[in-house]
Formats: structure tokens, sequence, C-alpha cells
């Protein structure tokens, strides 16, 4: 069994769908296919290899080509992704998305499979406490409705105590569960009319919601959740120095890979990454950057370097 | 670059490059050291050819610089499965894949023969026998094939039950659109959705490191080991100075980091009587050797030694066996309570204790204080004082207390 085998590869999927689509196609329309689904130049790769016939799967009647494949070709599932499914079985998340009935289906199809890997055979060793409680059935119940929200675009009727204890009471659309591996938690990113009428994003811990409810009315204009986080970003990036010592440079560029970056190399030991970041992101990413002490430097914005100098000299007048 | 091929045989060689240029975003041709610029040139095509929406370039006065622009917290799945897919192949499989598969899903059951003949007469497609069964046989071994013995003749089969239950199930697709971002071997997941036609588009991971699925070939060597509990023979190259090495190990757990997706493999070394991590990284390949007749002994050993870890170090500099670190912080209440949740939560078991008004004290035992730096960093505004039984934790920690006032011209005056 090999992670690393041709029956995944890029190429079987785009030929499985071009024989599945069943129509009489030509080479252009076999060609848009492969660009939408294909590498970048899997067209110089793939056309030769069907216009002179090696790949013979096609019956070609001049121009025309007909596949010989059934419309309903579904290969079986290999050892490794049904050892990949049992392995998440074992998962206390998956509770979040199968019921009952369609676990015990798959434990029990599943049965002479040996897990990909163990619940146990990973530790975590920086994951904080207090993570979501996937058991609770409140909590399952509230996430299968934010994930049927989602795909109808529904406005939800949410009751939600906020981190300061506040109750709040809203009408929101669902765009996306955030989850966080650090803190063990999900997040959603969900859109509300506001005053103006406009949509505002905004965001809620799931294990803060106390009720979700239908009100039966659907978003529909189109909203492009990337477009507003992208929007939500400070003009001015934040601006870092960092000192290749201590091996410093591969654990900052690990450590911020998850955020917006571009490196350069500005002299023989020092380079200038700068991170795009929004209000929301402001302090965990300052707290990171104070973690490397003084191996980065940040050279700007003002309002970073501002808050960042707060925290020094407060310090100072502790010590 | 007439003989330049998209796809390619095998992966190490290319998960080196991925990392260069996901990790570091910077290197340009003249930087990438101990490769002939035509084959830097090669790699460099390819990964724009897998990578393409997310590949950056920009042109600096010391050249043409490559890099690719991933943000985890925009994107429905991680862009590196995409390298996962380019293993290359002849005609002879891709033809067969489909024929013998698409065969054995209209007869139900065949012999070789069986197939090798409705291969020409249904398909006009020409194979020898010995062809045919050889790829029926590695389609067994891969689980895409059952093979049984009626009599003498052995009759080839497949079952796509499973598979059309899953297709026809949303919620084991959203299961899997969640699970190819945020759990182990992603990859495995996002194949299964390719599988089933389905894509993501609820959910987001917020600390994600896309680049370590780079490292799941080897991960999976590793695991295979722990199930079997043997030994293994680790093959390592430094990631810093690239010397190359081996060592003899026991694998234990696999040890991650959800700060920066590092993955370690924790093992225990005979020869030493000790237990290391090593990072996965670094492992390029390792070769099972003797069953350890005592795993689960040294396994309870390292759930017991656990406890007193911080990170991933069992010793330390100042040749104690453990060493105490004491922080104390002013924590203004209650409009500063969140503090009080943050050592609970990330305090790794450490007893938290109010000393008086606004003065908390956190408290810990653990094998390396000096992994515990960058975490302590973190509460730079409001510590009163830090203490450790390793004096070098805490000159360190002051010292560069000093640097950073001094490079942010910071003065008790101010």
């Amino acid at each position: 069994m090999e992670l690393f085998s041709e029956i995944y590869s890029c190429y079987f999927k785009v030929l499985r769908h071009i024989l599945c689509s069943q129509n009489e196609l030509t080479i252009q329309d076999i060609h848009n296919q492969i660009s939408r689904e294909g590498f970048e130049e899997s067209l110089l790769s793939i056309i030769p290899k069907l216009e002179s016939g090696a790949w013979n799967l096609f019956e070609k009647k001049g121009e025309i080509y007909i596949s010989k494949i059934s419309s309903d070709f579904i290969a079986p599932l290999s050892h490794l992704e049904k050892s990949y499914l049992k392995a998440l079985l074992n998962d206390p998340r998956i509770k979040l998305f199968l019921n009952k009935k369609e676990l015990e289906y798959l434990n029990h199809i599943l049965f002479p499979i040996s897990p990909l890997w163990k619940q146990e055979d990973f530790y975590y060793y920086d994951q904080f406490t207090g993570g979501d409680p996937y058991e609770d059935e409140n909590y399952q119940n509230n996430f299968h409705l934010l994930v049927e929200g989602q795909k109808s675009k529904e406005f939800l009727n949410i009751d939600y105590t906020s981190p300061k204890g506040n109750r709040v009471h809203h009408y929101y659309v669902p765009l996306s569960l955030e989850y966080s591996v650090k803190n063990n938690k999900f997040r959603l990113l969900a859109v509300r009319k506001t005053g103006h009428g406009n949509m505002e994003l905004q965001i809620l811990n799931l294990d803060r919601i106390k009720s979700i409810s239908h009100t039966g009315k659907f978003c529909t204009n189109p909203i492009s959740l990337n477009e507003m986080i992208h929007n939500s970003y400070y003009k001015e990036p934040l601006t870092l120095h960092i000192k290749n010592q201590r091996n410093t440079l591969e654990r900052a560029m690990l450590h911020f890979a998850n955020y917006e970056k571009n490196t350069t190399k500005i002299d023989e030991n020092t380079y200038e990454c700068l991170i795009y970041y929004n209000q929301g992101m402001e302090t965990e990413l300052l707290i990171e950057v104070m973690s490397f002490g003084p191996m980065i430097t940040v050279v700007g914005n003002d309002k970073f370097l501002y808050s960042l100098k707060k925290r020094l000299k407060r310090q100072l007048s502790l010590s | 670059m007439s003989d330049f091929q998209e796809l390619i045989k095998s992966f190490p060689k290319t998960r080196e490059y991925v990392r260069d240029f996901f990790v570091y975003g910077f290197k340009n041709r003249n930087e990438f050291k101990g490769k002939s610029p035509r084959t830097y040139d090669n790699e460099r095509r390819r990964l724009e050819s897998w990578l393409s929406p997310y590949v950056r370039k920009d042109y600096t006065p010391k050249g043409f610089n490559i890099s690719l622009a991933i943000d985890s917290n925009l994107l429905d799945t991680n862009p590196l499965f995409q390298v996962w897919k380019t293993k290359s192949f002849t005609d002879n499989d891709i033809v067969l894949h489909f024929l013998i598969l698409n065969i054995l899903i209209k007869h139900k059951s065949m012999s070789i023969e069986d197939i090798t003949d409705t291969l020409l007469t249904e398909y006009e497609s020409f194979f020898d026998v010995q062809t045919v069964r050889r790829k029926c046989n590695t389609y067994v071994k891969e689980g895409l094939l059952q093979k049984e013995k009626k009599g003498k003749t052995v009759l080839f089969s497949l079952d796509t039950s499973l598979a059309l239950w899953l297709k026809s199930n949303e919620n084991i697709k959203d299961a899997l659109s969640f699970f190819q971002m945020a759990g182990n071997f992603g990859i495995m997941g996002n194949h299964l959705l390719e599988h089933l036609d389905w894509e993501n588009h609820i959910f987001r991971v917020k600390h994600s490191f896309f680049v370590h699925t780079l490292e799941d070939e080897v991960l999976y060597a590793i695991l295979n080991s722990i199930k079997g509990k043997t030994s293994v023979k680790l093959e390592l190259k430094s990631s810093k100075t690239k010397a190359k090495n081996t060592a003899d190990c026991i694998p234990l757990q696999i040890f991650t980091s959800t700060r920066s997706g590092r993955r370690f493999l924790c093992a225990y070394i005979r020869k030493s009587r000790r237990f290391t991590c090593y990072r996965l990284d670094t492992i390029q390949s390792l070769i099972p050797l003797e069953k350890a007749e005592d795993y689960d002994t040294i396994l309870d050993k390292l759930n017991k030694n656990r406890q007193k870890l911080w990170g991933v170090s069992f010793q330390n500099d100042s040749r104690n066996h453990l060493d105490k670190l004491t922080m104390t912080l002013h924590v203004k209440e209650p409009s500063e309570n969140y503090i009080l949740d943050r050592l609970d939560r990330e305090g790794r078991g450490g007893s938290v204790t109010k000393i008086r008004e606004n003065i908390y004290k956190y408290e810990t035992e653990v094998f390396d204080c000096n992994e515990m730096l960058p975490w302590i960093r973190t509460f730079i505004g409001r510590i009163v004082s830090l203490e450790c039984t390793d004096k070098s934790v805490e000159a360190r920690f002051y010292q560069d207390l000093n640097v950073m006032c001094q490079m942010y011209q910071i003065s008790e005056t101010q």
C-alpha cells in the first residue's frame, strides 16, 4: 500500500471525469476539461496520448470521442482509504457529523480493517485544555444546524453568550466553520445585517452558542468570505526583520506559515517578512512575535510597534 | 527542456524543494546550493505547474524569486496535496485501470483469461495474460480487487457498495471535508473527497501548517513500526547542516506541536537508555528491524515521563533531573482575569496561586525549562519576577528582555 500512487493521481481523476461524462466529445471539450481540472501543463502530456490512441479509452468517430467506460463507473475503496476511514471512527469529533446508525454501519463494514492510526499514537503536547464539548448533544445539534444553514444560506436565529457574559441574540447567515487545532475549538464565521442594511462579518465561539432556531428566511445575495477577510486586513502589514540565529528563520517561517506573508532576504543574515492581518488577529500575533524575543525585530506598522513598546514599558516598570 | 515531465517517479526528492519554497518562500536560483541550475529550473517548472494558482513571482535585485502565497485562513483545502497527485505511470497502467475496473463492475467476477478476452473483444485492447494478471494482483494488494479460488479457477471481483454508500451520504462527505483539513493524513481524506466528487466549502482551519503533509510518507512507515512494535534504523538529515546520520531506536509515539505544526517521533534508544525526539522532516527513511519484546514496558515508562515534559526535550543543561520554574504575575482583577484563564489552559498542569490582590504565582516542574521561554515571553508586561532552579533560564530571559528594550529604545525613565 503506497500513499504516493498513481491511482490517486490528478491525471486518473481528470480522465475519469472525461470518461464518465458520456457525451460525444470534441478534442476542444477534452482540452477544456483538462485545463479546468489538470495541472498547468497537463494538456501537453494528455492530449497526444489520446490523439495517438496510446490511451485506448475512447472510440473515435471522425472528430468525435466516445467513452468506452460506463457513466456509473466508480472505483472501489483502496485498503488505505478504508484504513483512513476506520481511524476517523475513533475520533471524538466524528459524532459531530455522523448519527448513531451511520456510525454503526461504518463500524460494521470496516470491522476487519485495521485503522491507519490510533488516537493514542499522537500526543499534542502544547494543545490548550478546555476544548469544545464534542460529546454534548446540544453542541452536536447546533453544529448540525450551522452546517445545514451554511449550505442553504438561511438566516439562523442564534442565542449567544459573549465572552463578557452578555446574552446576544441575532439573525446570522453561517459562512464557514473554523477549527483551531491549538484551542481544539470551533468558531463560526457568519454575517448579520447592520442597521444600515450592510452585511457585517462576525465570529462566534461555538461553545458559547446556547440555542439556534430556523427563521425560514434566506440570503439571496452572493457573499465572498475571502473578500470580506481580505478587506478586513490592515493596509499596512506587520513588517518583521528576522535574524538567522538560533535557527530563528526556520522557526519563524513555520510559526507564521498560516498567515499570508512575503519574505525577502535583505542582507547576509537578515530577512524581511511582511505579514497581512486584521484587528481580530492582532493580539495573538503580538503574543507570537513576543515569544521570539530579540531574534525578531518589529519594524512596522506603527500601531503594532506601539502595542509592543507599551508591553515592554509596562514590564520595565514591574521588574 | 525537451525532456521535461510534469509527473515524477519518487516523492522524497521533490519533498525538499517544495519545503524550501513553501517554508522559506524567498530562495532564488543562486541560493539553491548543491543542485545544478538545470535541476532547479525543472523542479521550479514542475512546482509552478502543480501549484500555479498559489505561485507568486517577485523580481529582486538579486534575481527572480518564486514563493508560495498561501493563507490557510482563506482556503478550503491544502494546496500542497497536489504534490501527492503527481506519480508517473505507464500507458498500460492507466488503460488497464479503467478497463479492468469497468469490466468487473459489469461482469461481477471473472478469471484472468476471461478479463483478457473481454479486453480484446469488447474494448479492442490487446494485452497478454501475464500483464493483466500482474495488474489484477497489484490491485488485490491495494484493496481494489478481491481474489478467490473456485475449483481450479482463480476469480477476480470488486465491491463498490461502500463507495456508493459514501457517495450518497452527505454527512460523511462533510466529515471528510473537515478531516482533510484538520486531521492526520489529510491527503487520504482529500483523495476520498475526490473519489466521491465532493469539495469542501464549509470548513477552514485556523492553525493549519500545510507543509507538514510532505512528511506523511515517513509518518506512515513510522506508524507501521509502532503497530508492529518493532525497532527501526532511522536515516536522518539535519535541516541546518544537511549532515547525514543514522539512529537505531524503538518508535513509540508522534509528538505534535499545535503552534508550529511540527511533528516529532518520540523513540527509545536502547543503547543510551534514553527517550529522544526526532523531527519528522529530518527523517529521510526508516528500515524496520527486530520486534521489541519489552515494547509495552517502555511505552508505560514514556507515559509516566510525559507528565514532566514541557515540549520534546527529556533533559536539561543544569544536570538536575527536574527543574522548577516560578513566575509571579501582575493580573489586574477582574478586568484581566483572562490571563488566569490563559495560565489554566496553556500552563500544562502548572499550579496557579493567588499571593495577594492582583498578584498570582504560576509554578511548575519540568525536565527542560529552556523550552518554556517562548511561552514565558508572551507574558511580558505582567511578569513581576521569574525564578528557576536552572539559573541559565532566568539569565536568558532577563538578557533577552534587556536586548529588546535596547532594540526599541525603552528605558526605565520613560
